[in-house]
């Protein structure tokens, strides 16, 4: 459409709003309760404009062909003004002192303090929460709070209440903000335009000073959010989420958004560790680096390369996973190394390789908003990965079908038109049924099958006996419920599935993510411009990453084998030294090892195994057996304080570099800090030991080691820091400058040896561990929205206020039968250990199964938790655990 | 395919979200019952608490901030309530019967509690409302569900007078169309039946196009036109038709008499609308002042139920067609379509910006045509008549016949059915018979509260939207209210403030602002041009629009001006 605004000519889409076209012209029009991240909703009346004779709210006006637009007409300007002033008149003055969208609307307009009152309303005010705090009498009822509550995060824990004049913001019950339903996601917080919202924890500048804004990625999940981290004299101000951020377009997560005290924690490790008597001490870094070399020296020497296994740090960046395994490999000369994908992703990484041929998700996230029908598998997203989750959400409210596979009714779950609740272990028996109904009813792309698919036939053959009586005997899930799944995902003309650790963490994890993927192959949803494929989210921030950069024990970086001599030889003659070429230990049988003393030493870098591997017995045994363990970390872990040498890191808040996320898009992370004490980045900490090992990495800087791997990774080659700040995150595959990155793989074929998505046929088989009379319940582990993992960071957090100890979840009909309530305490025991935990009860479980996350070490679910592993990639079986629940 | 689009909003333009909404449509119901239940939480114990909010929500799947909102939005929600619960009659009508308003305080002192209160023992309560519909022979007031009308309502409210509920005088200056039922007595859903069996939604649109027949809430639309775009709208998905049952213009009480004496034809219309728009589901809201109006609607449906008119494949026709009652809560706002359609959903009842449009984003997001009762009421006659004979009545363009509601200060209040176009003056005279009691006229408020005033020489006016609106009033929904020169110009214009102030929903600013000005300085913001303008021209909707003409209306009547 043609518009003019200003008698500036503009050409804008159709659809396109009044508002729009005065941004196209860029013409200044001034707005209140207007946020992109909203629909508009025209109730400030501050963006008025004249447009064809008549004043009009810019943002809520379409813009129509021919329309003359005047942004400049001084009576409409004096209109704007008007209502700012009528917007101001009942707020205290004191509004001004701080820096608000008010603030600057009230300067641009001219309007002076006189025109707000010397005082407020007295409305009262709400510091209940550890971060949001509430000040009724700056509130100008624009609604911004509750739009971003509803119509971005989806929680609807706000309105506004009153009527007319005595319109002002509250919460949903009316009582406590600490008590609402607010998952402080902080959205309402960025987006009120007038300081009523603000946040808690903000650092106050002081005077004189400006705030400086460095933009990185989130390390937490795996979904990559960007953040605008605003500092001043290396201490945080605040963390913003990014509007322009690609993934979470201006949204977070109390993790992301708030969580962030633990960087300046007292306890963080500000100087090296080493264990003296007995006991870890403070010591130097030349002390520290001497002892790590002189350890791993000894032991490589003594007993071969291979007695020295090293665990990676997912959290980290990659070009440290980049620099660890270098260092794995070329100076210690071992393959082994993993990182922690191998407990939560390497079936995916397994599965999607083999369906498809690369190792990540097929397609990117904005294609959810296409969607028209989500299934979601084994994901608790808006707990786990609450900006996709929320977007997931969103999703569905716009009209979109949800089908949830998960033995939990989760958040998402309770809103799905179906929720196949199966019992745990029982995936493959539910997908398989799904694909038998697709082909029975012919809600499968033929075509599509016939040009680019391998294994059809034998698919069928399979498939036909999983009937929906026969899935509803092998995984509880009604038939007729399994049929409704299939109709829905079956007839959507763009349907996407997502999944999460509910599908690999299992004793056949890899045949999970196959016969899932096997749905949007048969459908053809996949490679195709109508499908949004198969998508893990992946667990933490960087493990896709880790994995990219071949921190794995078979693979180099970009996936390429150990076993490939070719590729071998090309890193050899890159690197300068011969390389090792049997394929190393994975996490597991490290652990294996070291109990059966082949493996000597351990160095762990950035992840706690001491709390998060399963069956925490038998991993202490593996560290204990160890001759010297080093542990590279920001706090006292529990895998660090049973280290020889501990050496302090540095958190993504003080690292320059890169991660990938679950859609792999390579995102800039900055330093907005510096490490601590004497803290060093890890990529210093790799180099120093490097070092005083004698060798050289190369890789001046972080920089140079992505050149370096992008030179050697074909998948990455486009790669580049510089490009990645000029052009913002990238999508890989991206395999030269001029590739702009492949957010939606195979369009064009899939990356198979022959080119063609391979469908599996594959049986479902039982747990590795079932329920029996001695051990009558089902244990499912996971995380919960507030804290994070290990717990490390987010329990040196105000988090810690609104989550403050970990409980189990109890069905209603077990907690009646044991005759427990809400805080009794309950001992659950399975057959490696026991834990003591309070209760909570709530149908979110089924009966006959119970609920924990491993955020605290004092409920170490762990414990619990089995050595079982997938049979393909040796995941551990943390979905699946046979306990007892006795009264405490 | 089809069914899987159903649940998909429409492209509408500006993009609009309303994820509450869109939370209803997924479970396939507009939120009402929320609202209802807080309203039985009400009845029960006159007050609201968290868990009776909490409970309701889960009673009708909405997050509880959705309540909460709407608890303290609407006026029967948030007033505790006494045992003996009064709403009093502050609309203009009653306003002028009692001289400015008098027989409020009277009450109040009568009950012994404060205007919007309850007694301390919580014996009492009082709550001033808008218009009960009485106009034609108030001041009124409900005692309960019990009317007390007339001069003496102090008395009749402390028993010391007989209680009179007055039937609404009836009368036709024309063959009439909408009053056919009320007046010849002649059955309903006989339309419908015929349609169904032979015409179907064509034959409903085409008479109803040919007739011109507009909304006759105020706003004027055509109704064919709405229809068409509603049956255009959305693919194969829902859609919905709801009969606006809000009168809440003080001064009308027309859609009363209809609702409460012939519900059914009401329901006709309904039904036929929703035959043209392919709706199979309609709602009659009707306000919470009006509940005998509620109940014999309630009935109606039933007694349709009951005949076969309603339900699954109506009369063989493979039609379904059902019909939903709902009852507001205190809000003259309510009466605008995007506030209605809030409200049905139980939510606040906020305004919201159009486009777009209802018919593009309605009830749960779907297609929805809003119609008033009277607009409705019509239809059935203008089918079974053909549109022709409709468009005969009245003028080219403004074709047809208008409900006017005369005040009690009328010689010959009651409800009139008139040829549009018909002068006021006529009206006011010939129909009205004058003032009583030798009253002097001194203003004539047209077209309910925003609709404006009139003076004495202003009675040439044909009764015409195109006439009334460029003499700086409006159609309205046809309310006539005479001001005779008992009323003080500064109580007047008090009045209309504080109801302005009182009502507006608070969505915008120039509107929610502006009105609290003028609610604490009436003459000052009367004549603050600047503040009347920016209202005017930079309200969100019509209410807040029509404030300021409806000021410089009074002011010039009382010649007050500038």
């Amino acid at each position: 459409m043609k518009v003019t605004v200003d008698g500036r000519p503009v050409d804008v889409p159709a659809g396109a709003s009044v508002l729009d076209a005065t941004r196209a012209a860029e013409a200044t029009v001034t707005t209140l309760c207007h946020d992109d991240r909203l629909a508009p909703a025209g109730t400030c009346r501050v963006c008025l404009v004249r447009v064809d004779g008549g004043v009009v709210a810019a943002c809520v006006t379409p813009a129509t062909e021919g329309m003359a637009v005047q942004t400049d007409d001084e009576e409409t300007v004096d209109d704007a003004r008007r209502v700012v002033e009528l917007t101001v008149e009942r707020l205290p003055r004191a509004a001004l002192d701080r820096s608000s969208e008010l603030a600057d609307v009230c300067a641009r307009l001219s309007i002076p303090p006189a025109s707000f009152a010397d005082v407020g309303r007295g409305l009262g005010s709400d510091s209940s929460h550890p971060y949001i705090e509430l000040d009724r009498d700056l509130c100008i009822a624009c609604g911004r709070c509750v739009r971003m509550c509803d119509e971005v995060q989806g929680t609807f824990a706000l309105t506004l209440v009153g009527r007319g004049a005595d319109t002002v913001v509250d919460t949903g019950t009316g009582g406590a903000w600490l008590e609402s339903a607010c998952v402080a996601c902080g959205g309402c917080v960025d987006s009120c335009p007038t300081g009523a919202l603000s946040e808690a924890q903000a650092t106050i500048i002081p005077a004189g000073q400006a705030a400086v804004t460095t933009q990185t990625t989130c390390g937490y999940c795996g979904v990559g959010c960007t953040l605008d981290v605003h500092t001043v004299d290396d201490q945080i101000v605040s963390i913003r989420p990014a509007l322009d951020g690609k993934v979470n377009r201006g949204h977070a997560c109390v993790k992301g958004r708030f969580a962030h005290g633990f960087v300046r924690s007292p306890d963080r490790l500000t100087a090296p560790l080493v264990r003296r008597n007995g006991r870890l001490e403070r010591a130097t870094w030349d002390e520290a680096l001497a002892l790590v070399a002189g350890g791993l020296t000894r032991i490589r020497d003594t007993y071969g390369p291979d007695a020295i296994a090293a665990i990676s740090s997912a959290r980290s960046t990659n070009e440290e996973n980049y620099l660890f395994q270098k260092l794995m490999r070329t100076i210690i000369g071992t393959n082994n190394i993993d990182n922690c994908s191998r407990v939560c992703h390497a079936p995916s990484a397994a599965g999607l390789t083999a369906a498809f041929g690369l190792s990540g998700g097929t397609n990117p996230a904005d294609d959810l908003d296409v969607a028209d029908c989500i299934l979601l598998a084994g994901s608790n997203a808006t707990e786990a990965h609450p900006v996709v989750g929320a977007r997931i959400k969103q999703r569905v409210l716009q009209g979109a079908r949800l089908v949830v596979v998960d033995p939990r009714r989760t958040e998402l779950a309770r809103l799905a038109d179906v929720h196949l609740r199966g019992t745990p272990g029982s995936n493959v028996a539910v997908f398989n049924g799904i694909a038998a109904l697709l082909i029975d009813e012919g809600r499968i792309d033929d075509e599509f099958i016939a040009r680019r698919v391998d294994g059809f036939d034998s698919l069928r053959n399979l498939v036909s006996e999983y009937t929906p009586d026969r899935v509803e005997e092998l995984s509880g899930v009604p038939a007729a419920s399994l049929r409704e799944a299939a109709r829905l995902y079956g007839t959507a003309a763009r349907p996407s599935i997502i999944y999460g650790l509910g599908v690999t963490e299992h004793a056949h994890g890899t045949d999970g993510v196959r016969t899932l993927s096997n749905l949007a192959i048969l459908r053809g949803a996949v490679g195709t411009p109508h499908g949004g494929g198969v998508n893990p989210l992946r667990g933490q921030n960087n493990v896709q990453g880790a994995s990219d950069m071949g921190a794995l024990p078979a693979l180099l970086p970009a996936y390429q084998k150990v076993s490939d001599a070719a590729v071998l030889e090309r890193f050899a003659a890159a690197w300068g030294v011969p390389l090792p070429d049997r394929p190393g230990l994975r996490i597991p049988d490290m652990f294996n090892a070291a109990l059966a003393g082949r493996v000597k030493a351990l160095y762990v870098f950035g992840e706690d195994i001491l709390q998060t591997d399963p069956d925490t017995n038998h991993v202490r045994a593996a560290v204990d057996a160890c001759e010297f363990v080093v542990s590279q970390e920001i706090f006292l872990s529990e895998t660090a304080a049973a280290a020889d040498v501990v050496l302090p890191g540095a958190s993504f808040l003080e690292k320059d570099g890169t991660f990938v996320n679950f859609d792999r898009r390579f995102q800039r992370v900055r330093p907005a800090l510096g490490p601590p004490g004497q803290a060093r980045t890890d990529f210093d900490v790799i180099h120093a030991v490097a070092d005083a090992m004698g060798g050289d990495l190369g890789c001046a800087s972080a920089a140079d080691a992505m050149d370096e791997c992008a030179h050697l990774a074909p998948l990455f080659g486009g790669i580049s820091h510089r490009r990645l700040d000029l052009e913002g995150p990238v999508h890989w595959p991206c395999r030269d400058a001029d590739d702009p990155g492949e957010g939606r793989l195979y369009e064009h074929g899939f990356a198979t040896v022959n080119g063609r998505a391979q469908l599996a046929a594959r049986p479902w088989l039982p747990p590795g561990e079932q329920p029996d009379a001695q051990y009558p319940y089902t244990l499912v582990t996971g995380r919960r929205l507030t804290h994070y993992n290990a717990g490390t960071m987010t329990r040196r957090t105000a988090n810690l206020v609104l989550a403050p100890s970990e409980h189990v979840d109890v069905s209603p009909d077990d907690a009646a039968r044991f005759g427990v309530g809400d805080g009794d305490r309950v001992e659950i025991a399975s057959r490696r250990g026991t834990v003591r935990v309070a209760v909570r009860v709530t149908d979110d479980v089924a009966p006959g199964e119970l609920f924990m996350a491993f955020h605290f070490p004092d409920v170490a679910a762990n414990l619990l938790t089995s050595d079982g592993v997938d049979e393909v990639t040796s995941c551990p079986e943390y979905k699946v655990t046979a306990v007892r629940m006795s009264r405490a | 395919m089809g069914d899987l689009q159903s649940g998909t909003v429409a492209p509408v333009g500006i993009p609009h979200r309303s994820p509450v909404e869109e939370l209803q449509a997924r479970v396939g119901r507009p939120a009402h019952q929320a609202l209802d239940e807080i309203k039985s939480a009400v009845a029960r114990k006159g007050v609201v608490t968290a868990a009776d909010e909490a409970r309701a929500a889960l009673a009708a799947n909405v997050p509880v901030a959705a309540v909460h909102g709407a608890v303290s939005y609407y006026a029967d929600l948030h007033q505790r309530r006494g045992r003996r619960h009064v709403r009093v009659c502050t609309g203009t009508a009653c306003f002028v019967a009692s001289g400015g308003g008098r027989h409020i305080a009277q009450v109040a002192d009568e009950l012994a509690v404060e205007v919007g209160e309850r007694s301390a023992d919580g014996a009492v309560s009082l709550q001033p409302v808008h218009c009960l519909g009485y106009c034609f022979g108030g001041p009124a007031a409900l005692d309960g569900a019990e009317p007390r009308v007339g001069a003496d309502l102090a008395d009749q409210v402390a028993g010391r007078a007989a209680p009179r509920d007055p039937e609404i005088p009836v009368y036709a200056d024309t063959a009439p169309v909408v009053l056919r039922g009320i007046l010849d007595g002649g059955p309903s859903w006989q339309t419908w039946a015929a349609v169904l069996e032979r015409g179907g939604a064509q034959r409903v649109l085409h008479e109803v196009e040919v007739a011109g027949l507009r909304g006759r809430g105020g706003a004027g639309f055509p109704a064919a036109q709405k229809w068409a775009a509603v049956a255009r709208e959305g693919g194969g998905g829902r859609r919905f038709v709801v009969a606006n049952g809000d009168e809440g213009d003080p001064g009308s009480f027309a859609d009363r008499l209809l609702m409460e004496r012939d519900p059914s034809r009401v329901l006709e219309g309904l039904a036929l609308a929703g035959l043209a728009c392919g709706a199979g589901q309609g709602f009659v809201y009707v306000r919470s002042e009006y509940p005998r109006a509620f109940e014999s609607v309630q009935t109606a449906v039933a007694e349709a139920r009951e005949a076969g008119h309603l339900g699954r494949d109506v009369h063989g026709s493979g039609i379904d067609f059902e019909i939903e009652v709902a009852s507001g809560a205190g809000s003259y706002v309510a009466g605008e379509e995007t506030s209605l359609l809030r409200s049905l959903a139980g939510l606040r009842g906020t305004v919201r910006p159009r486009p777009p449009f209802p018919t593009q984003y309605g009830l749960l997001g779907r297609p929805t045509a809003v119609n008033n009762v009277e607009t409705l009421c019509a239809v059935p006659a203008i089918v079974s008549d053909g549109g022709q004979t409709y468009a005969r009545h009245g003028v080219t363009r403004e074709t047809g016949t208008l409900l006017v509601c005369l005040n009690e200060r009328f010689v010959r209040p009651g409800v009139y059915e008139v040829e549009l176009g018909t002068p006021l003056g006529e009206i006011v005279e010939r129909l009205g018979g004058g003032l009583r009691d030798g009253g002097a006229l001194r203003a004539l408020q047209v077209g309910g509260p925003l609709g404006g005033f009139l003076g004495p020489a202003d009675l040439d006016l044909p009764l015409l939207e195109s006439a009334l609106s460029r003499a700086g009033g409006a159609l309205g929904h046809g309310s006539l209210v005479a001001i005779d020169d008992r009323v003080q110009f500064s109580d007047l214009l008090r009045h209309f403030w504080e109801f302005a102030a009182k009502e507006t929903c608070g969505a915008c600013t120039p509107c929610r602002e502006g009105t609290r000005r003028g609610a604490a300085h009436p003459a000052e913001a009367s004549q603050d041009e600047s503040l009347l303008h920016v209202m005017g021209v930079a309200s969100l909707c019509a209410f807040g629009r029509a404030i300021p003409r409806t000021v410089r209306s009074l002011l010039f009547t009382y010649g007050r001006e500038g």
